[in-house]
């Protein structure tokens, strides 16, 4: 616990210092960046032995304003998770050093590593709580750090509205939270965790469901997952990768760790959760083949990737309400790996993505093209990052997605609605899978291949250094964990023992597997190199030269007729045409000769679309007939909280 | 891993990636036949082959490194797919339980790069074909995977060898046949869509426009576009030997019987392939999401009734 607690000092000493220090800017960034590697470092290194060591869980009580306690807490599920964050802010931290590069503004990037440190230590409390109050607390300090994160580009009027929208989102979903823990706290009178697995089964459900939403809101389930595609392109790419690729699962912590505290018997929670997994995982990546923006279509594949969790963890209750041992553990472990995976992969793509923003000024697949040759180091990343993030063999993505198939399988000999579950969870996650591959065939066909689009493309240059070791180092980590996945797997599986059902659960059996599977990975790259040598030998001595594509008989191609982003998503996106809206402007061909044809395409979201009709506006409607309570008297307000004082001691 | 040096198995996996041009042969065959046609010899995939890798390659100005990645990667992943392929009920080079979600997920892989390799181009027409690819590919993986999800909970099995040589096999002539009809058509939809035939593709048509995966190999040559060819017939003969072993049950009797049985089973599904090619046209772009997600309809129809079959 001690070595804890100095990693939070050191990085929020690191955090701190940039207020006092923000004149000098190179030395407090420098100051910054390495006491918040330092310790991250040192906090990812506590976390991970106390995964290793399997000790038992560390507790850590402090009295606090007489009636809280606030109360720490790391068992097997919270070291799982720690890894993740400390060890992704830590490389992010290491890209921001070249990210923020400003000058001018030294005051913002003071406040920028000041709330990025504190997000960090909030994180780390958030899944260290050891009580409601502390889980509050953290959650908090997390939603309002990262606000001020989000609105580092202040002066944009884009970034306030998308700051406004992140604020409202997270702290209606904290409300959904904080309803959920009054009425756990009707049933317990404590704050305490404890007594949670004593409330009736019916309180249970509606106490989950309102965490659910809660913690939804801030993961980005859909239908609430509406404020990260305003999000993260506002932040800053550094701000975007930690949000997106940990501050999200923080969310996914909040679900996992209710779920065990209520420690619930029905499969009903299950159901519910794999559904939510279904709605996510194929409409997040529908619109993220849909969008155009870089960062937009990244936030929409997160929405994708947390349904694949949600996938995971559903089968995992599921597999856990009916007793079948393998489907809960390999659904869990899948689950928590996947969000280990996500987390070094999704970071890896925001930061690329800043990279390619940075440079050539516009996030727009449309403007963007054959960056592969003018930024190297960023495109082999980034093609790194999309196939691990699609699911594919030999990097980490399939390792996770394999546990999940595999405990879906299992969940095959079940009976009634928890077999359609399985089966309706293994073909969403193979067409979750399906999809994600022609959404980063997108990305790396359009932005990184062909012909730049625009002068902006062409201009552009590799990123600075750190930048490129931060991608780098990302991107060695998928390949790593693909190819030697068993320590990785197994850290999961030693999380899922805090499951009462899978306490005992033998994985040691079921190792080999992931063995084979490694082994494939191995013999694919094996195999791939000696193709490729035998490939090279072939065109010895062999005249090759180089020419223009063919164009199929046309000699005078132009750059814009290349297949952009948006026709290569159109077919697909037209076909899911209920779920998602495209509106299409398209001024025709109507004369023998015809003048200047324009054609547009936009998609909305329907949840938003959704949200803003039935819920916004009928709410702004009402409480726009009570505008004439709010007339600015300071007098009459005052009177008004004395009058709602006397009331309520009347009525309670 | 079980790796068995069983040499009878090594010598299948040799013999079917020799022959797999061969069958290829089978196709033109019969469309010339209903042609009217005397048709290209049958080791035309050979000569073909042989002439790629004599000549060299023109590479466009416009690619990059993944240009000439696609080629390798398509090839090795549809390659390693034989390795674990038990031909003629005779045991895999190699096999785990597991192993058969890897290798679809391989052939995922290969797509990637393939879909890659022809953005890479800058060709409207090659990212016309890609984005087909991706779609229709996307939609025949929900069936592959509920085939995968149906035999888990015939045979308790998940890797090929299993399927056709474990304590409960798959096929038309165990308990389960009324099941297996409905995956054989659904396979043979998949087999289609996968290697782009006709009604899904056509491979002989003349107007790029119209095409799928052979526009999206235009601008290759020389030895990279025989790898890629090589590799269509690698995963075509994976796809017809998934086919025949659901066919006729090769657990069990001789296997030099087996062997000839297996042989002339994949000649008719080589034939069927042309037969169909002959008959029919290619429909529209957009009746083919239709046309695969009635193979899924089939296969999810055969999973639910498992429901009351199996228990």
């Amino acid at each position: 616990m001690n070595t804890f607690f100095l990693a939070l000092m050191l990085i929020g000493a690191g955090g701190l210092q940039t207020l006092v220090t923000f004149r000098l800017f190179l030395v407090m960034k420098i100051i910054a960046v390495s006491a918040i590697i330092g310790g991250c470092g040192l906090g990812a290194y506590t976390a991970v032995m106390h995964l290793l060591q399997h000790t038992n869980p560390v507790v850590f009580n402090q009295d606090w304003l007489q009636i809280f306690t606030f109360s720490l807490k790391i068992d097997a599920v919270s070291a799982f998770f720690l890894v993740p964050v400390f060890a992704i802010p830590a490389i992010a931290a290491l890209y921001s050093f070249q990210y923020l590069h400003d000058a001018k503004r030294g005051a913002a990037v003071a406040a920028n590593y000041f709330f990025y440190a504190l997000l960090i230590i909030s994180m780390a409390l958030v899944v260290c709580a050891g009580n409601l109050v502390t889980f509050a607390l953290a959650w908090e300090l997390m939603s309002v750090s990262s606000f001020f994160l989000v609105i580092y580009d202040v002066h944009k009027k884009q970034t306030r509205e998308a700051g406004y929208l992140y604020f409202i989102f997270t702290q209606a979903g904290a409300l959904f939270i904080f309803a959920g823990f009054g009425f756990i706290y009707a049933h317990t009178g404590s704050f305490g965790f404890e007594a949670l697995a004593a409330i009736p089964d019916s309180a249970k459900l509606t106490a989950f469901l309102l965490i659910l939403i809660g913690c939804g809101s801030k993961a980005g389930i859909m239908p609430f997952h509406i404020w990260l595609p305003y999000a993260h392109p506002a932040a800053p790419s550094h701000v975007s990768a930690v949000m997106s690729g940990v501050m999200i699962k923080m969310g996914i912590y909040g679900i996992v760790r209710f779920y065990l505290l209520l420690a619930p018997t029905s499969v009903v929670f299950g159901q519910i959760v794999i559904g939510l997994g279904i709605i996510s995982g194929i409409l997040g990546v529908v619109y993220a083949i849909g969008m155009q923006d870089i960062k937009k279509m990244l936030a929409y594949s997160s929405v994708e990737n947390i349904g694949i969790i949600l996938l995971g963890l559903g089968v995992g209750m599921l597999g856990a309400a009916s007793g079948n041992e393998t489907m809960a553990a390999f659904g869990f472990a899948g689950g928590l790996l996947h969000i280990f995976n996500h987390s070094i992969f999704k970071s890896l793509l925001f930061m690329g993505a800043g990279s390619v923003l940075h440079q050539a000024k516009t996030g727009s697949s449309n403007e963007l093209g054959g960056l592969m040759k003018k930024m190297p180091v960023t495109g082999r990343a980034m093609l790194i990052g999309s196939i691990s993030i699609s699911g594919l063999p030999p990097f980490n993505g399939f390792i996770s997605e394999f546990l999940i198939y595999y405990g879906a399988i299992h969940g095959l000999s079940l009976h009634g609605a928890s077999f359609v579950f399985s089966i309706l969870a293994i073909i969403s996650l193979a067409v979750i899978g399906a999809l994600a591959g022609a959404a980063f065939t997108k990305l790396i066909g359009v932005v990184f291949l062909g012909e730049p689009r625009t002068d902006k493309a062409s201009g552009a240059n590799e990123a600075g250094a750190f930048m490129g070791i931060a991608l780098s180092l990302l991107a060695a980590s998928c390949l790593v964990i693909g190819v030697w996945p068993d320590y990785f797997v197994q850290a999961a599986f030693q999380a899922t023992q805090a499951i009462p059902l899978v306490a005992d659960f033998e994985a040691g059996q079921f190792m080999p597997i992931m063995t084979n599977i490694a082994r494939t990975a191995a013999l694919f790259l094996l195999l791939f190199i000696v193709i490729a040598v035998i490939r090279r030998m072939l065109y010895l001595g062999k005249e090759v030269t180089s020419s223009g594509t063919w164009g199929c008989g046309f000699t005078q191609p132009t750059v814009r007729m290349q297949y952009t982003g948006t026709s290569y998503a159109d077919t697909i996106v037209d076909f899911f045409r209920p779920f998602i809206r495209v509106e299409k402007k398209y001024s025709g061909i109507n004369k023998i000769f015809p003048g200047k044809t324009t054609y547009s395409s936009h998609i909305e979201d329907t949840s938003e679309l959704g949200l803003t009709n039935f819920i916004v506006q009928p709410v702004l409607f009402l409480l726009g007939k009570l505008r004439w309570i709010q007339h600015g008297n300071i007098q009459l307000y005052i009177g008004y909280i004395v009058l709602a004082i006397i009331a309520m001691l009347i009525f309670i | 891993m079980d790796f068995t040096f069983n040499l009878g198995s090594f010598l299948a996996f040799i013999a079917a990636f020799s022959l797999a041009p061969l069958f290829m042969g089978v196709i033109l065959k019969v469309k010339a036949f209903f042609g009217g046609k005397q048709g290209p010899p049958w080791l035309i995939k050979y000569y073909t082959l042989i002439k790629l890798l004599r000549k060299g390659s023109v590479y466009s100005t416009s690619t990059s490194f993944i240009f000439k990645l696609g080629p390798v990667v398509s090839f090795v992943t549809a390659f390693m797919l034989l390795l674990f392929f038990p031909f003629a009920g005779l045991p895999p080079v190699l096999s785990f339980h597991g192993d058969v979600v890897i290798l679809f997920y391989l052939l995922g892989l290969g797509r990637f790069f393939t879909v890659l390799a022809a953005l890479d181009t800058a060709s409207p027409f090659e990212g016309m074909g890609a984005a087909r690819e991706v779609f229709f590919s996307a939609l025949a993986e929900a069936t592959i995977f509920i085939i995968l999800a149906l035999f888990f909970r015939l045979s308790g099995s998940l890797s090929f060898v299993e399927y056709f040589s474990g304590d409960q096999v798959v096929n038309l002539w165990s308990q389960s046949a009324a099941l297996i009809l409905l995956v054989l058509i659904a396979l043979f939809i998949v087999l289609l869509t996968e290697n782009s035939r006709v009604p899904v593709d056509d491979p002989a048509t003349h107007l790029e426009l119209t095409m799928i995966h052979e526009v999206m190999i235009l601008d290759h040559s020389g030895p990279d576009l025989a790898l890629i060819e090589m590799g269509a017939f690698c995963k075509m003969l994976f796809y017809a030997s998934f086919v025949s072993c659901l066919l006729y049950p090769f657990h069990i009797g001789y296997p030099v019987v087996n062997i000839v049985i297996f042989a002339v089973i994949m000649t008719m599904i080589y034939a069927a392939v042309g037969l169909v090619e002959s008959i029919t046209a290619r429909y529209k772009m957009d009746m083919v999401p239709n046309f695969i997600l009635t193979s899924f309809a089939l296969v999810f129809f055969a999973t639910i009734l498992t429901m009351e079959f199996v228990q």
